[in-house]
């Protein structure tokens, strides 16, 4: 009998009952074992008493999709069972709380599932455990969950040990013997699974699209971080601040998100890669610094992770809905938006983001969203051999012989002058927000209006925007990707995140015999416009996909190539997509009899 | 005391002139703001400090164009980002001089939050807000310190606000080193901001810098009759009580107003936490990561 090689896991509780320390205890044994994870986490914006929950798929490929249906669960307290069980694949098992949910209540949910309640207090008193914490009913659900995914204990049993070595020997015994009681009491009262989850043996890192933006943030040489906190951004805060002392970087939490932007302009003035990172409504409040760093040349980048909104909207969940945010501020200037697609590619993002505003000397925005900031998951590896730091036309050195003036907005045939790094002995100069001329003296107070200062509104305009043509033209902003079978008569188009759900959905659809492919975009802003098109109209049928009810990403395809995408399939209650959401949403929406033969 | 990390050499004299900008101020003739330029200019030229190791950072408003027409390097930035912008260039390039400058709507207006938490977090560098009392770059409305009943453009019937006191907002925002000076005593005004500029933490200068365009109240003539210098009269610096009974009085000109110093204390700079890390100015850091470190950075996540 084969054994299948994948599952999908759902862990559930009140907040605080520590479902992520579950989650993690079974993310590190499945990397740790070489397997492949994607964790969904869905909370809310509360400390205590909010209902989580954490989906896990696990597999010895990469996983693009946390899935629908879990096969095996772990529920916590009385709010899970109602929740949680109607989800549950047919023939799955429910393990749970005994202390908290009751034998009859849960199984008059339904009955085609196995229930199993494991009795905490009973389980540790016959074992005579002390100093026990009802919390630890995680571990035990651990154990019991090991067991039945038949993972390596071994590897789950150094986890625990390396997690709680700092709180003295006897915690990491207590740990390893609530664990074994789990283990133990499954093995003896359950039927196995028909799973055999086999990893490379390589491990892998768990870590989160947060985090993977602060690894590539600092891998590119970031210097300086200032940030407000706002979820979902915050993690980013967070890694950046342990690596403070070791790696000798400023990371800074300021008073607002106007002071964070302006810090980081200040400092990337200075010479030092500077970054800010905040959700769409702290970046309404940074916009104005964003077009200080194009006027004044400063380079910058922000990372915005998108959440629902307007306003303060829905702090923990998805919406993909802030392109025309990224693109706003008073004015017209040089920017350039970039959307990684997955954890990897948060972190080679994060350095390129860094290098393109220094070789251009212009605002970056990075933008992510809720679930690719902060879900969890497996990356091979990050090679930190590959990356470049490219600082453009920074200079420490100024010569001064001539006795010529430094001017700071010199122009330049490709708009992008010469930056000396202020400090330097001779080359004093402003740089500034008003229209200037190229030593950076104002042409907006007493000359405005005069010929000479309309002259030098026309040239230095030109010479700022001139550097958006010139991204283009160096290949730095890159046209979309086209993946899969270039004859297929559907083409899904997608932008950050949902890549991974519509590479979910093509596998699925592949096994029903129909062929598509995926035109995703990286770059937001600027978008080459002939490339782009081309790819366009080699597609048949264009289907965007997006989370966000008003097509963020078809929109700015409209504004940049004069190309309108007319089909799409939108998600906007804040949970992310899944591969069989947009097969679904395909059926419904595109094939009246349900039949995928024409899509 | 910790060791301070920042170094205070006592370097010879420069020549006012060799920080004269290339641009001739804008400003209004007779206005208070060529006093602060110039007693800045010679306050860097007796301190020795050479051009190109200091940076002047503005906001927006007439005051704020000071920048311009000086020869060092500086940001020009928006209107109430001063601080923000110098505190982040500060901590990047510590060993710079970083001078903010603007005026009372940017400092005590709209930038006011700013303001507070530089105060403090003190970290080392000096705040010049000329303070006129009035809106002059947008023609003449009430300002934070504008006086109750004032009558400007958009208050005509009369300011009904109180003004803002920066001296006590300061002294109970933790600053480490509060003053106010009135640009008719320039010989005063090069004092108190060699003394700012060499406080090692950060330094408020509220300068009297009067509007001879829209302000027909708080004028020269208003200062010069009733501006007397506090720390002639023994004041002690280091009593920030004493500060306080100073620093409450309402210069309405109803009784004498002090100038000088009224606050300073020697509590470590914002630098003094990062010590490690500003071993060497922040920008002459190499950047990127070692192969080793490379390792250690993802063995968190395995």
């Amino acid at each position: 009998m084969s054994h299948k090689n994948n599952i999908i896991v759902r862990i559930a509780g009140a907040a605080g009952d520590g479902i992520q320390s579950t989650g993690e205890l079974l993310g590190k044994t499945c990397s740790r074992m070489g397997l492949h994870v994607l964790a969904y986490n869905s909370f809310q914006s509360a400390i205590r008493g909010g209902h989580v929950w954490l989906q896990m798929a696990i597999g010895p490929e990469k996983q693009y999709d946390h899935g629908e249906e879990p096969e095996v669960v772990l529920l916590f307290n009385k709010t899970s069972p109602a929740v949680h069980v109607p989800d549950v694949k047919s023939g799955g098992i429910v393990f749970y709380n005994a202390g908290t949910i009751k034998k009859e209540e849960i199984e008059s949910i339904r009955s085609d599932v196995n229930y199993y309640g494991l009795d905490f207090k009973a389980m540790v008193d016959a074992a005579k455990l002390t100093d026990v914490n009802p919390v630890m009913i995680n571990v035990m659900l651990a154990g019991a969950l090991v067991q039945t995914l038949n993972l390596d204990t071994k590897v789950t049993l150094e986890f625990i040990k390396d997690k709680f070595l700092k709180k003295g020997e006897k915690v990491v015994e207590l740990n390893h013997a609530i664990f074994n009681l789990g283990f133990e009491w499954t093995k003896a009262n359950t039927k196995p699974l028909e799973l055999k989850l086999k990893g490379d043996n390589k491990p892998k890192l768990f870590m989160s699209g947060n985090d993977a933006i602060g690894m590539g943030l600092v891998a590119g040489g970031l210097k300086f971080y200032a940030a407000y906190p706002m979820s979902p951004a915050t993690g980013i805060l967070h890694y950046l601040s342990t690596l403070a002392h070791s790696d000798k970087l400023i990371i800074k939490q300021v008073e607002d998100e106007l002071a964070a932007i302006n810090w980081a302009v200040g400092a990337g003035h200075a010479g030092v890669r500077a970054a800010t990172g905040t959700a769409g409504g702290g970046f309404c409040l940074m916009v104005e610094g964003v077009g200080l760093a194009a006027m004044a040349e400063v380079p910058v980048v922000t990372v915005l992770v998108q959440r629902g909104g307007p306003s303060t909207g829905v702090p923990t969940k998805i919406e993909q809905a802030d392109i025309s945010l990224a693109m706003g501020g008073n004015g017209e200037f040089p920017r350039f938006i970039l959307a990684p697609k997955d954890l990897e590619d948060c972190f080679y993002q994060a350095v390129r983001a860094l290098n393109i505003a220094e070789k251009y000397q212009v605002p970056v925005i990075l933008m992510s969203d809720f679930f690719l900031s902060e879900h969890f998951g497996t990356v091979d590896d990050l090679d930190f051999s590959k990356i470049k730091i490219e600082r453009g036309k920074l200079t420490t050195e100024w010569n001064g012989k001539s006795n010529e003036k430094y001017k700071r907005y010199a122009y330049t045939e490709d708009g992008v002058s010469p930056r000396v790094r202020p400090g330097t002995p001779g080359a004093m100069h402003l740089v500034v927000s008003d229209e200037h001329n190229e030593y950076g003296h104002l042409m907006s107070d007493v000359e405005a209006g005069l010929p000479h200062a309309r002259e030098a509104r026309i040239k230095m305009h030109a010479k700022r925007m001139r550097k958006v043509e010139l991204m283009i033209e160096n290949d730095d902003a890159k046209p979309p990707i086209l993946e899969g079978d270039i004859n297929a008569k559907t083409t899904f188009v997608t932008w950050g995140s949902t890549y991974g759900y519509v590479k979910s959905a093509m596998m699925l659809l592949e096994k029903e015999g129909v062929k598509t492919n995926h035109l995703h975009f990286t770059d937001i802003y600027p978008l080459p416009r002939e490339k782009t098109l081309a790819l366009l109209k080699k597609c048949k049928r264009l289907i965007s996909v997006e989370a966000n009810m008003c097509n963020s990403l078809c929109r700015q395809i409209l504004t940049e190539t004069g190309f309108e995408i007319t089909e799409h399939i939108n998600r906007w209650d804040g949970e992310p997509f899944t591969g069989e959401y947009i097969v679904n949403e395909l059926k419904k929406k595109f094939a009246p009899k349900k039949q995928l033969a024409n899509v | 005391m910790t060791i301070n990390i920042i170094d205070r050499k006592d370097r010879p004299a420069l020549d006012p002139k060799e920080f004269k900008g290339d641009v001739h101020p804008d400003w209004c003739p007779g206005c208070g703001d060529f006093g602060v330029l110039n007693c800045l200019q010679r306050a860097f030229a007796e301190l020795g400090i050479p051009q190109h190791e200091i940076a002047v950072i503005s906001g927006i408003g007439c005051s704020s164009n000071l920048p311009g027409f000086i020869n060092t390097y500086g940001m020009h930035t928006l209107h109430g980002r001063s601080l923000p912008n110098a505190q982040g260039f500060k901590l990047s390039h510590h060993d710079m001089t970083v001078v903010a400058v603007g005026g009372d709507g940017d400092g005590y207006g709209i930038g006011v939050g700013h303001l507070i938490h530089a105060l403090r977090r003190n970290i080392d560098l000096t705040y010049i807000v000329m303070n006129n009392s009035i809106y002059g770059l947008t023609t003449g409305q009430t300002s934070p310190t504008s006086a109750l009943g004032m009558k400007t453009k958009s208050t005509p019937f009369g300011n009904p606000e109180a003004p803002l006191n920066p001296l006590t907002l300061a002294l109970g925002s933790g600053a480490s080193f509060v003053s106010r000076v009135f640009t008719g005593n320039p010989k005063q005004v090069v004092e108190v901001y060699k003394a700012a500029i060499k406080h090692k933490g950060f330094a408020l200068v509220d300068t009297f810098s009067p509007c001879v365009t829209f302000n027909k109240i708080n004028t020269a003539k208003f200062y010069k009759d009733s501006a007397y210098d506090l720390n002639a009269k023994g004041h002690d610096t280091s009593n920030i009580e004493a500060a306080f009974t100073v620093a409450m009085k309402i210069p309405d000109g109803t009784e004498p107003i002090a100038t000088g110093i009224f606050y300073q204390s020697e509590r470590p700079c914002y630098e003094e936490s990062e010590k490690d890390t500003l071993s060497t100015p922040v920008v002459d850091h190499k950047l990127g990561i070692s192969e080793q470190r490379a390792k250690e950075l993802k063995a968190r996540f395995k």
